[in-house]
C-alpha cells in the first residue's frame, strides 16, 4: 500500500519534472486546476488563463514572423523547433480554455498581426536572442506575480498550479543563463538598453490590457 | 408586556440591520447568505424569547409588525412576518423548520408571483398578490427595490437555469451513448425553441416584460443573463473555440435569439409555427454564411498561392532568382 503510494508520488514528481517535454507540464496543469468556487475566484482564474493563453498565442505569431523572414537561412531549423514547442503549448491552453469556459481575449486579431510584425522586426535587429531574453524576463515577472496572487488567495488549493508555474520559471531561468553568453554580444549595441526597456514596458502594458479585455 | 417590549427591541434591531443591507445592493452572494443567516439567527433568539413567556395575541403582533414594515423599506420585517406565524402555529415548542434565507424567501414570493402575471401583468401588484397568498402582508413588496424588474429578472434566470439543466441532461445522455449527438444547426434550433417555449404561458404580457428589461438600470443584468444563456447553448453545442470565432458565434446566436423573440410576440399562428420557421431560416442563414466564409478563405489562399507561383516563375524567367 505504502509502496504503491510512493510509486504514485514518484510518478507524479517525475511527470512534473519532465523538463524535456514542457507539453507534459501543461497537461498536468490541465488536470490540476480545481473548479472555481464562486464568482470572484472564477473571475481571477479567468483573467489569469486569458492572459496566459494570449501570451502563448502571441509567442506563436512572433515565431511565425521570424520564420517568414529567416525561414530559409541557417537559423531557420532552430526557430522552427522552438515554434513547434510553442504550438504544443498553445494547443494545451486552447483545451484548458475550452474546458473551463474561459473567454478568450477580444484583442486576438490585433495580437495576431502585432505578433507577426514584431517577429519580423526582431529578425532585423542584431541579437535576436537578447530580445527573447528581455521578453522572457518580463514574462517571468508576470508568472511571479500570478504565483503571488494564488499564494495570497489560498496556497493549499492551488499548490499544483503554483508548483508548475515555478517550474516554468525555472526552465526559463535556465534558458536565460544559457543565452546570457549570447546576450553579451548584443550588449555592445548602443541601443540595447533602450530596446530592452521598451520591450519590458510593452509586455507590462499588454498584460494589463489582456487581463481586462 | 415584557414580551412586547422585547419584540419591539428585536424589531428595531432588525430594522437597523435591514437599513444597512438596503444600502449595500451590490454584494457578494456569500455575504448575503451570511447576513441572511445572521438575521435568521436573531429572529430565532427573538422568537425564543417570545415563546418563553405568555403568548401575546398573534393578530396584534401581526398588525404591529405590518405597521412597522409599511413605515420603512427594511428587509428584515417580512422575514419577521413569516417567522412568528410559524412559531406561533407550532406551540409545542418544536423549532424544526429550517429558517430560510432572505434570498430563498424572495425567490419563493417571485415564483408565486408568476401565477398572477397573466392577471396583473409584470407589476408590483402581482408580487403583492403572491405575498398575500403566502400569508405575508402585501407590504412585503418593499423588499424588492426594483419592483417589476426583480420579477422579470427572476423569471429570466429561472428559465435559463431550466434550459441549462435540460441541455446538461441531453449532453449526459449523449455521453452515455443513450442518445445521438445532434448536428450543430439542429442543436441550436432545438435549444432556442426550448427556451422560447418557456415564454408561451406569458406571451401576452411579454412585450411589457421586454420593455422592463430595456430600462437602463436593468440592462446590465438582462445582458448578463442573455450572454450566459448564449454561452451555455454554444458550450453544450460543442463549441470550444478560443479565437475570434468565440465572439462571432455568440453574437450571431444573440441576434438570432432576439429577432426570433420579437417575431414570437406578434405571431398568431397555431403553436407559433411561423416563429419556428423563422428560426429555422435564420439558423440556415448563419450556417450558410459560415460556409461561404470558409469557401472565400480557401479560394483566397488558392489565389495567393497561384500568384506566388506566377511571381517565382517570372523571377526564374528573367534570371532574377540566380545567386550571383
Amino acid at each position: 500500500m505504502q509502496r504503491a503510494a510512493k510509486c504514485a508520488l514518484r510518478l507524479d514528481l517525475s511527470r512534473a519534472f519532465c523538463l524535456s517535454r514542457s507539453g507534459t507540464v501543461l497537461s498536468v496543469m490541465q488536470k490540476s486546476l480545481p473548479p472555481p468556487r464562486d464568482e470572484e475566484e472564477k473571475a481571477m482564474l479567468d483573467s489569469m488563463l486569458r492572459v496566459d493563453h494570449a501570451g502563448e498565442y502571441g509567442a506563436n505569431r512572433i515565431y511565425a514572423g521570424q520564420m517568414a523572414v529567416l525561414g530559409r537561412t541557417r537559423t531557420g531549423p532552430l526557430i522552427q523547433y522552438m515554434w513547434d514547442q510553442e504550438k504544443m503549448h498553445l494547443e494545451k491552453f486552447n483545451e484548458i480554455l475550452g474546458e473551463h469556459r474561459v473567454r478568450p481575449t477580444l484583442l486576438l486579431p490585433l495580437w495576431n498581426i502585432a505578433g507577426f510584425a514584431l517577429g519580423m522586426i526582431l529578425t532585423r535587429i542584431e541579437g535576436t536572442m537578447s530580445c527573447t531574453v528581455a521578453v522572457e524576463e518580463s514574462i517571468s515577472e508576470h508568472y511571479n506575480s500570478q504565483i503571488q496572487t494564488l499564494m495570497e488567495a489560498e496556497p493549499e488549493r492551488y499548490t499544483e498550479w503554483i508548483s508548475i508555474m515555478l517550474l516554468k520559471n525555472f526552465v526559463m531561468m535556465k534558458k536565460k543563463n544559457r543565452d546570457t553568453g549570447l546576450e553579451h554580444d548584443a550588449e555592445s549595441v548602443p541601443g540595447y538598453l533602450l530596446l530592452k526597456t521598451v520591450i519590458q514596458v510593452d509586455c507590462k502594458a499588454a498584460i494589463y490590457i489582456l487581463q481586462r479585455i | 408586556m415584557a414580551a412586547l417590549i422585547r419584540g419591539l427591541r428585536a424589531g428595531r434591531a432588525l430594522r437597523g440591520l435591514g437599513g444597512v443591507a438596503v444600502q449595500g445592493t451590490v454584494s457578494l452572494q456569500c455575504s448575503n447568505v451570511r447576513r441572511g443567516f445572521h438575521r435568521a439567527a436573531l429572529l430565532r433568539l427573538a422568537s425564543d424569547s417570545k415563546s418563553d413567556t405568555s403568548v401575546p395575541p398573534p393578530s396584534y403582533h401581526e398588525v404591529h409588525t405590518a405597521g412597522e414594515s409599511s413605515s420603512s423599506s427594511a428587509q428584515g420585517e417580512s422575514s419577521e412576518d413569516a417567522q412568528p406565524n410559524t412559531s406561533f402555529q407550532d406551540q409545542s415548542g418544536e423549532h424544526g423548520e429550517d429558517y430560510e434565507t432572505e434570498e430563498q424567501l424572495q425567490a419563493r414570493i417571485l415564483t408565486a408571483a408568476l401565477e398572477f402575471v397573466p392577471q396583473h401583468g409584470w407589476t408590483v401588484e402581482a408580487i403583492a398578490a403572491a405575498a398575500e397568498t403566502l400569508g405575508l402582508s402585501s407590504a412585503s413588496t418593499g423588499m424588492f427595490n426594483n419592483g417589476a424588474g426583480d420579477l422579470v429578472l427572476h423569471f429570466v434566470a429561472q428559465c435559463n437555469a431550466q434550459l441549462a439543466e435540460t441541455l446538461a441532461e441531453q449532453n449526459n445522455q449523449v455521453q452515455l451513448g443513450q442518445a445521438e449527438a445532434k448536428k450543430t444547426a439542429e442543436f441550436l434550433k432545438d435549444a432556442v425553441e426550448t427556451r422560447l417555449r418557456m415564454l408561451i404561458p406569458y406571451i401576452d404580457t411579454w412585450p411589457q416584460a421586454m420593455s422592463i428589461l430595456l430600462l437602463p438600470h436593468n440592462i446590465p443584468d438582462s445582458l448578463k443573463h442573455l450572454s450566459t444563456m448564449v454561452d451555455d447553448i454554444w458550450y453544450y453545442a460543442g463549441d470550444r473555440s478560443t479565437d475570434v470565432n468565440w465572439y462571432t458565434r455568440r453574437a450571431a446566436l444573440t441576434g438570432i435569439y432576439n429577432t426570433t423573440e420579437l417575431v414570437m410576440v406578434q405571431d398568431s399562428s397555431p403553436d407559433f409555427e411561423e416563429t419556428w420557421a423563422f428560426l429555422d431560416n435564420r439558423i440556415k442563414d448563419v450556417v450558410n454564411m459560415a460556409n461561404t466564409a470558409k469557401q472565400v478563405q480557401a479560394t483566397g489562399e488558392a489565389v495567393v498561392q497561384g500568384l506566388m507561383g506566377a511571381a517565382i516563375t517570372l523571377k526564374n524567367l528573367t534570371g532574377m532568382n540566380q545567386r550571383r
